[in-house]
Formats: C-alpha cells, sequence, structure tokens
C-alpha cells in the first residue's frame, strides 16, 4: 500500500505549527499561564525559521500531490513565520492589560500562521482549499476575540459571512476549472491551459469566480467593503496579521497559480486584473482622506497597497517575482509597525484608532512617535525607507513590462497617498491643548517597544542597504 | 439511469431556487431536506453511493437537525405557535411533498433496477476512497483536523457568555 511516500522532514515546518498549537490548547486544558502559552507560541515560530534557514533553503522539491517547496515558497513562509513571531510579541502586552480570556488567542494564531503557510506552498486546489480555510476560520474567531467590545462582534460577523461568501464564490470557480480541465493540480490544469489558446467558457466563469474568492481576501476593488470595518473592530494585533500575513499568502498563491498555467497568455484575466489594480489604488488612497480614524486610514491605505503590488504580479516573471518578495518584506514589516504603535497606545477601554489620539504623541512618547513616523513614511514611500525601495521595484517591474498606465497610476496614486500619512505625522507633532477627559492611558511595556524598535531599525536598514535583503532574495528564487 | 439522473438534478434546481425564495425558515427548511436528497441520488447515479450516502447522514440528517435546534433557542413565543398554524396551510407541504415523491419513485425505480451502473462512470466504492484520502491525500486529511481545531476553539471562546451581562446583573444587586 503506498501509505506513505511524504518525507517528514519535507513538511517539518507545518508539522512544528501543528505540535505547538495541539500542545498549547493540551496545556490549557490543564493550567492556563499566559507567559508558558506565549513561550511556546515564539518558540514553535522560532524553531520553524531556524529550521528553514538550516535545512531548508535552496532545496526544491514537490510533496505529491499537494505541495510543492521551492525557493518562493520557502522565502515567503520564512517572512510570515517572523510575521507572526512579530505579531505574538506585540499580542502578549496588548491582551495582559484585557480581563478576557487570553490563551485561545495563542492557538488561533499558529493555526492562521499554519493556513497561510499552506497557501504559500500549495499547488493543488484541495490545499489551497484547506489552507484558506484553516486561515479564515482562525481569523473569524480572532477578529472578534474581544466580546466585550460591541465593534469586535460586528467586525467579526461581517467578516465571518463575507468571507463564507468569498470561499464559496472559489469553490464553484475551481470546480468549473475542474471540470473544464479535469485536473485539480496547478501543473495538471497549466497543460490543458496550453492545449487551449483561446479561453474556453467553462474555464472562463471558473477563473472570474476564482478571481471574487481571491480579490476579497486580499481586499482589492471592488470586493473590499469589508476591510475598514474589520480592520476597526478587530484587536490591533489582529488587524496586522490580516493586513500582512492573510494577505501576503494569499499574493503569493496568487503568483504561483498565474505563474504555473501562464494565464497571463488570456487577455481578458490581465485585464481583469489590470482594472482591479487600477481601482484599488485609486478608491484606496482617494477613500483614505476623508478618513478621521487611524485603524480605517491604514485599511484603505492596505487596499491600495494590495493594487501596487498587483502591478508586479502582472509585469510577471523573475523580475515580477522578485519585486513582490521584496515588497511583501516592506509592507509586513510596516504594517505590523504601524498596528503595533497602534497597540501600543491602546488602553482597556478602546483602541488608540481616533486621529486626536496621536495629537502631540512626540512630547509624550517621543520613541514611539519617531517609531509611527518612520512607518508612515515608509507607507508612503519616501526614501530611505524600505517602503521606498519596494515601490522602486515595482515600477522597475512595471516599466520592465511596459505597462505604461498602471506605472503612472501607481506613481500618481501614491501621491495623494503622502497627503493623509503626513496628515497623521504632522497632527503627532501639534501640540496636544488641554487634557482631554477621552485620552489613554496606556501601559507601556518594554517587550513592545523592543519589537517596535526592531522593526523600525529593519525598515531603515532596509532602506539604505537594501543589497543583503536583495541578495537573499536572488538566492532563493533561483 | 440517464432520466433518473435529469430528473434528480431538476428536483434539486428547483427546491434550491425554493428554499432562497422562501420568508418562513421552516419553509425553506422543507424545501432544503428535499434539495439534498436530489443530491444524494445525482452523486449516486454519478458513480459516487458513499458521497451519496454522506449527503443523507450529515446534511439531510445532522445538520437539518442544528437548524431546528438553532430555530428552538430563538425562544419564539407563543403567537408564534398560532401563526405557524395558520401558515401550515397544505399550500405549504404540498410542494415539498410532490418533489419528494418524485425522489421515492426514483428510489424504488433504482432498487427495481438493480445493479447501479452509473452513467459512462467508473464506480467508486469506499475501498478506493479510503485508500486515495490515507495514500496521497494524507496530509489534506490531517489539515482538515487542523481546521477543525481551529472552528471548535474559536467557538468555544466565541460562545462564553459575554461578561458585561454578569457586570449589569452585579449592578442590580446592590441597588
Amino acid at each position: 500500500m503506498e501509505f506513505s511516500n511524504i518525507n517528514i522532514i519535507d513538511v517539518l515546518p507545518g508539522l512544528f505549527l501543528v505540535v505547538a498549537s495541539v500542545l498549547a490548547m493540551i496545556s490549557i486544558a490543564i493550567k492556563r499561564n499566559h507567559i508558558f502559552i506565549f513561550v511556546v507560541t515564539s518558540t514553535s515560530l522560532m524553531g520553524v525559521f531556524l529550521f528553514l534557514i538550516l535545512y531548508a533553503s535552496n532545496h526544491e522539491f514537490n510533496v505529491e500531490p499537494l505541495f510543492v517547496i521551492d525557493g518562493f515558497g520557502t522565502f515567503v513562509t520564512g517572512l510570515i513565520v517572523m510575521s507572526a513571531l512579530a505579531v505574538s510579541l506585540l499580542s502578549y502586552a496588548y491582551f495582559e492589560q484585557r480581563e478576557e480570556r487570553k490563551e485561545e488567542y495563542y492557538i488561533l494564531l499558529l493555526l492562521a500562521t499554519l493556513g497561510s503557510d499552506i497557501l504559500v506552498i500549495s499547488k493543488h486546489f484541495v490545499s489551497l482549499f484547506l489552507g484558506l480555510e484553516i486561515l479564515s476560520i482562525s481569523l473569524y474567531a480572532m477578529v472578534a476575540y474581544l466580546r466585550k467590545r460591541n465593534k469586535s462582534d460586528e467586525a467579526g460577523l461581517k467578516y465571518l459571512i463575507l468571507a463564507a461568501f468569498s470561499s464559496a464564490f472559489l469553490l464553484f470557480g475551481m470546480a468549473l476549472v475542474y471540470s473544464a480541465s479535469g485536473s485539480m493540480d496547478f501543473t495538471g490544469i497549466a497543460k490543458y491551459v496550453s492545449a487551449n489558446p483561446t479561453l474556453p467558457l467553462p474555464m472562463f466563469a471558473g477563473m472570474c469566480l476564482m478571481v471574487v474568492g481571491i480579490g476579497f481576501k486580499l481586499g482589492v476593488v471592488p470586493f473590499h467593503m469589508w476591510a475598514p470595518d474589520v480592520y476597526e473592530g478587530a484587536p490591533a494585533p489582529v488587524a496586522a496579521f490580516i493586513a500582512s500575513i492573510s494577505k501576503g499568502g494569499m499574493v503569493v498563491l496568487l503568483v504561483r497559480f498565474f505563474d504555473t498555467i501562464n494565464g497571463f497568455q488570456y487577455p481578458v484575466l490581465v485585464l481583469a486584473f489590470a482594472c482591479i489594480a487600477v481601482a484599488s489604488m485609486i478608491a484606496g488612497n482617494v477613500l483614505a482622506i476623508q478618513q478621521t480614524n487611524v485603524k480605517r486610514i491604514l485599511a484603505y491605505s492596505s487596499i491600495a497597497h494590495m493594487g501596487y503590488i498587483l502591478v508586479a504580479f502582472l509585469a510577471g516573471g523573475e523580475l515580477g517575482e522578485e519585486a513582490v518578495s521584496f515588497y511583501l518584506v516592506a509592507y509586513f514589516l510596516t504594517n505590523i509597525g504601524a498596528f503595533g504603535v497602534v497597540a501600543i497606545l491602546s488602553d482597556q477601554d478602546r483602541d488608540a484608532e481616533r486621529l486626536e489620539d496621536y495629537q502631540g504623541l512626540f512630547w509624550r512618547h517621543p520613541k514611539i512617535a519617531a517609531v509611527f513616523t518612520a512607518m508612515l513614511l515608509s507607507l508612503a514611500g519616501i526614501p530611505l525607507t524600505a517602503g521606498f525601495l519596494g515601490k522602486f521595484y515595482l515600477i522597475t517591474s512595471g516599466v520592465h513590462a511596459q505597462l505604461w498606465w498602471l506605472v503612472i497610476v501607481l506613481v500618481a496614486s501614491s501621491v495623494i497617498g503622502l497627503y493623509y500619512y503626513i496628515r497623521i505625522i504632522a497632527m503627532m507633532f501639534e501640540k496636544a491643548e488641554g487634557s482631554d477627559e477621552l485620552a489613554l492611558h496606556p501601559r507601556l511595556y518594554l517587550i513592545n517597544l523592543i519589537t517596535l524598535l526592531v522593526l523600525c531599525a529593519l525598515i531603515i536598514y532596509y532602506g539604505i542597504y537594501p543589497q543583503g535583503l536583495i541578495e537573499q532574495i536572488h538566492n532563493f528564487l533561483q | 439511469m440517464q432520466v433518473a439522473f435529469y430528473i434528480a438534478a431538476l428536483v434539486a434546481v428547483i427546491s434550491t431556487i425554493m428554499v432562497i425564495t422562501r420568508f418562513n425558515i421552516i419553509h425553506a427548511l422543507l424545501y432544503l431536506v428535499v434539495s439534498f436528497m436530489a443530491m444524494a441520488v445525482v452523486f449516486f447515479i454519478l458513480g459516487a453511493p458513499f458521497a451519496a450516502a454522506l449527503e443523507v447522514i450529515v446534511y439531510a440528517g445532522a445538520i437539518v437537525v442544528l437548524i431546528i435546534f438553532v430555530i428552538m433557542m430563538l425562544n419564539q413565543k407563543e403567537e408564534a405557535v398560532t401563526q405557524e398554524k395558520k401558515w401550515l396551510t397544505p399550500m405549504v407541504y404540498v410542494g415539498p411533498a410532490i418533489l419528494s415523491a418524485l425522489m421515492m419513485g426514483e428510489l424504488v425505480y433504482i432498487i427495481y433496477v438493480g445493479e447501479s451502473h452509473a452513467v459512462g462512470q467508473h464506480v467508486v466504492d469506499v475501498k478506493e476512497l479510503g485508500k486515495t484520502l490515507y495514500g496521497p491525500y494524507i496530509l489534506a486529511v490531517e489539515l482538515g483536523g487542523m481546521l477543525l481545531m481551529a472552528g471548535i476553539v474559536g467557538a468555544y471562546h466565541l460562545g462564553r457568555q459575554k461578561k458585561k451581562v454578569i457586570h449589569r446583573f452585579l449592578k442590580e444587586k446592590e441597588d
């Protein structure tokens, strides 16, 4: 019986996360201890990262029939794991201040990371859907985790209904693609695609439905409606998770799927993604201008950023993949840092989400204000930050592929975007007048501060000296 | 067999349309059960008897019972009962009854014909299914386990009573 042709070492990163989540669950059953479960989570994430560095780099193999483990996947898995570690470091202090039961959060965090990791390495519809659902189901509970807040219920319910709906779209699309091509494996679909230069109708319908499902997860226009409400209602570390890890996994999957099946030979699909990219860049930036809630501003900015990343995705090729990898690193660091600042300034009653909460921050907490300024400048793409180089990479890949319109829209909408980032920075330098009753009284934890400073240092380091990172990406993508 | 397939598929489509157009949840539920049964027949004719059995046991059985539990927990008052009596006219159950009768007829027909020769398909039996699931797709099965774990842990956390409510009671006692 061909029971197991799976080499256990190949799937070890996933196994690490599974074991850690089961261990966390058992430890809750025995005795609830926040620190213990936090240590288990962080160690396992660190363990996966060390394993990837020591063993898995420069390996390329398939775990038939579900997974492909290549350089791109390994690189992004490492990125996801380290981002999850940053999120869990930020979460510890955030949840320590709240009376809710905190321990289940870490199980969900580990499982969501596992889901994203599976998306990144999957080459089959079955593993794609399972990974997506593990990610989504963990996120439903994480978004609504703080039961005492009304807004988090609303956000959780919105995310649940819309994500379930989009999963149904994705599933129906996959069924149609399967019925047309007779294969759920990406390479099998690629064979069918190369035999059909014109897009057959069932395949076309299936692809369209899949674009809806994927677009929802990425939060791109016109499937972006959930993003601002969910970001606003979710706890700040969870918002960081959704903005970075959950979207990053889907981006990689999209790149891999289209690269494998060579979907760009169909002009219809290219046009559809180009329209989505343009709409996201413009709508994300324009809508963010009117917001006065920092979490909502970051939500709209992440919509715009997904639009930017689609430019590199459309450019395709090796340069496109490289640009996506670099941009994901910059985007993950920046977004987790920005939401980390929101998390560190939040107190028991509410998150630091109003623009007024940041008034005069520079005089109250100069270190945090400096970090937040760096994050916002990186989001805006100002030189000397990783965000600038990421955007530079995207534009290079767009120009290389001669996507002039997309590049022009990218540059123009970035300029619009500058306005609302700078507005927050200006707010932080404004002197606060009088004492506000609603002022927040956060307890600052050293662990948070250190995490933020490390993230900030990385952004500036990669902004000034990106060669190291670029060489790493080259090594992995070869 | 081909005719049986088309009848079952038609019943599935009609009953599903009825499910999403009903305003009363119980009425929708009646059609939902019919829809599941029709789907089971479709699976059977396409050569997947195990999937057909699961469709009946899990969906038409367990899930529908769960939905009924949820409706019970909504705690409807007595007016709801009288209203229900008013609504439960033959008009309501005649539709699902006709569709179910059709399915019944198909069931008798399939048993009468005996051998389950699927329409031009290879019949997938349980043994083959198990070998596939626990052979190449073993990792998918284990990921399914993780999926359920995420669901259970999430539901456990969210299902707990809100503390907010307890606070309010405590305040009332102080008065």
